[in-house]
């Protein structure tokens, strides 16, 4: 069986409730979003969610009217419930991607994960840094279409495209799905650098 | 006076009012710089007047963040000036260094540029003759600011712009935007730090690997790569010489994580901030004798040539796409990006 890993970004109350353009998006995703997650539990797949933890030193860290989001221990912080499950991993992170300076690549290492699916909001940020930073470790990299969310649909739909087009292979939920129920895993996309 | 007990403090007002802690902390900057420095500690540094014509020249640093991937401000800080005093054909020679210290810099920090300093400087084949130390409130200044002002001596005529002709072919010594998406991808976590580093360089010693052709007067202008990136170099070859610049978007070598950062990020990599990359007018007969002296040396191994300059007498810049339309490219009004050098 194919050794599979899905990485959420930023599925965390402060985050989600910045705006209402960004509650509205996944609140439109979440039923097949956390459905997903469910059928990927009972098929014995990971689920690694990947928590924003805004560091106060940072300079960089975007500040909501002055108020820094998602810090670490406040109730903002939270992967909201619908997403998550007893049985997932939480790694927190302080840039988009998962993997900067972090320990996820060494957990997915010893998980034996060599395909990741990458999901969450947004679309045109966490999902894509997190994706190129997998796709230059190696992993095969697969995006759930309707995983992904943006405040905008013009920003996922570029992001989208950007995906396919350098790094991963983006097909829907259900696909996703069938290709693990008929062909034990996911074929891995050939990528040509010039 | 113990470099160990030095690292572990941090930078304090009193590290620039002239009294101990400086004097201190201008023993430990000479001592980490050992023999790149040749300053007596008197008021000015005393040099010996070439004959014929210096090259002089002066820049500031203010990247963010003060260390990256393949360089630190410190790296930058001489490499931006010995370029500028190489590419009109000086011989650099001579550097100051003026920094601008913020309270609660750990002293490690600054250990660490200073050895890039001194590092850089020895591949450079320069010496540092003179510096300067102030240290602000915390924000006042962000870390560590350098300056450094550079003197070069002429061997030769000094390579101009206005040197430039119509069909003289324009070489770039090699990939172009990595030091910025480098930069961008170490400020955001995107993803592309580890795979892009930026190309800082010192690049006097490949020029000077060139010597022979630039003496034939094959080599008509250089210009370093850096902040506005080729395209601001390209307007302001143009505007010097008033004809139009062709380049081939095809023919850029842009690497392929650049690209792809690029097109994520959306920046245009014609526009990204360089720190080890050159531009070269250069006579059609030389072309293939600049390439392979180039290409031999470990930062020209890329070089390619990537258009022209053409007789059209306007100013401008076009690039044909690989589908074979002409595009003009547009002069930015003002900084895409800050603080990249």
């Amino acid at each position: 069986m194919a050794k599979v890993a899905v990485l959420t970004n930023d599925l965390q109350y402060d985050l989600v409730h910045k705006n209402q353009e960004r509650i509205d998006a996944v609140t439109e995703a979440t039923p097949a979003f956390s459905g997903f997650l469910n059928e990927m539990r009972k098929r014995g797949h990971h689920i690694i969610h990947l928590q924003l933890i805004n560091l106060p030193d940072d300079p960089n860290a975007e500040r909501y009217e002055g108020r820094l989001p998602s810090q670490k221990g406040t109730q903002g912080a939270e992967i909201m419930p619908v997403f998550l499950d007893e049985s997932d991993i939480l790694i927190e992170k302080n840039k988009d991607s998962g993997f900067y300076e972090t320990d996820l690549h060494e957990r997915l290492q010893a998980l034996g994960v060599d395909t990741v699916l990458v999901t969450g909001m947004q679309g045109q940020i966490c999902v894509q840094t997190t994706a190129a930073d997998a796709f230059f470790r190696g992993y095969n990299i697969y995006i759930p279409s309707d995983c992904v969310v943006s405040a905008q649909e013009a920003d996922k739909v570029r992001a989208l495209d950007w995906l396919e087009g350098y790094c991963a292979t983006v097909v829907d939920s259900a696909e996703i799905l069938r290709l693990l129920d008929t062909e034990g895993h996911l074929p891995r996309k050939i990528v040509k650098t010039p | 006076m113990s470099t160990t007990s030095f690292l572990d403090q941090k930078i304090v007002l009193d590290h620039g009012t002239g009294a101990r802690l400086s004097r201190e902390l201008v023993e430990f900057v000479v001592d980490v710089l050992g023999d790149v420095y040749t300053g007596e500690m008197e008021d000015s540094a005393m040099l010996p007047v070439p004959a014929g014509n210096i090259a002089l020249t002066t820049d500031s640093f203010v990247v963010d963040p003060p260390i990256f991937g393949n360089g630190d401000i410190g790296k930058i800080a001489v490499c931006g000036t010995v370029n500028d005093l190489a590419v009109v054909g000086a011989k650099p020679e001579y550097l100051t260094l003026a920094m601008i210290l913020e309270t609660g810099l750990p002293l490690s920090v600054l250990h660490q540029v200073l050895e890039s300093v001194r590092d850089t400087a020895k591949e450079a084949g320069v010496k540092i003759v003179a510096g300067d130390t102030k240290v602000v409130g915390v924000g006042e200044a962000d870390k560590i600011f350098l300056n450094t002002t550079g003197v070069g001596v002429f061997h030769r005529a000094p390579l101009r712009m206005s040197s430039v002709r119509p069909g003289d072919r324009i070489i770039l010594s090699g990939p172009i935007g990595n030091h910025t998406v480098h930069l961008l991808s170490v400020r955001e976590g995107l993803g592309f730090e580890s795979n892009v580093l930026s190309d800082c360089a010192p690049l006097n010693g490949m020029i000077g690997e060139l010597d022979a052709v630039v003496a034939s007067g094959a080599v008509h202008s250089m210009r370093d790569v850096t902040r506005g990136g080729l395209s601001a170099v390209l307007h302001e070859y143009s505007s010097a010489v008033g004809r139009i610049m062709a380049i081939e978007e095809e023919a850029l070598p842009i690497d392929f994580a650049t690209r792809m950062a690029s097109d994520m990020l959306g920046i245009n990599p014609i526009n990204a901030a360089n720190e080890g990359c050159l531009a070269l007018f250069v006579a059609p007969e030389a072309v293939d004798e600049v390439l392979a002296t180039l290409h031999a040396h470990p930062y020209g191994r890329q070089a390619v040539v990537i258009g022209e300059v053409t007789d059209r007498a306007e100013k401008g810049v076009e690039m044909t796409g690989a589908d074979g339309r002409v595009n003009t490219i547009e002069e930015l009004q003002g900084a895409e990006l800050p603080r990249l050098c």
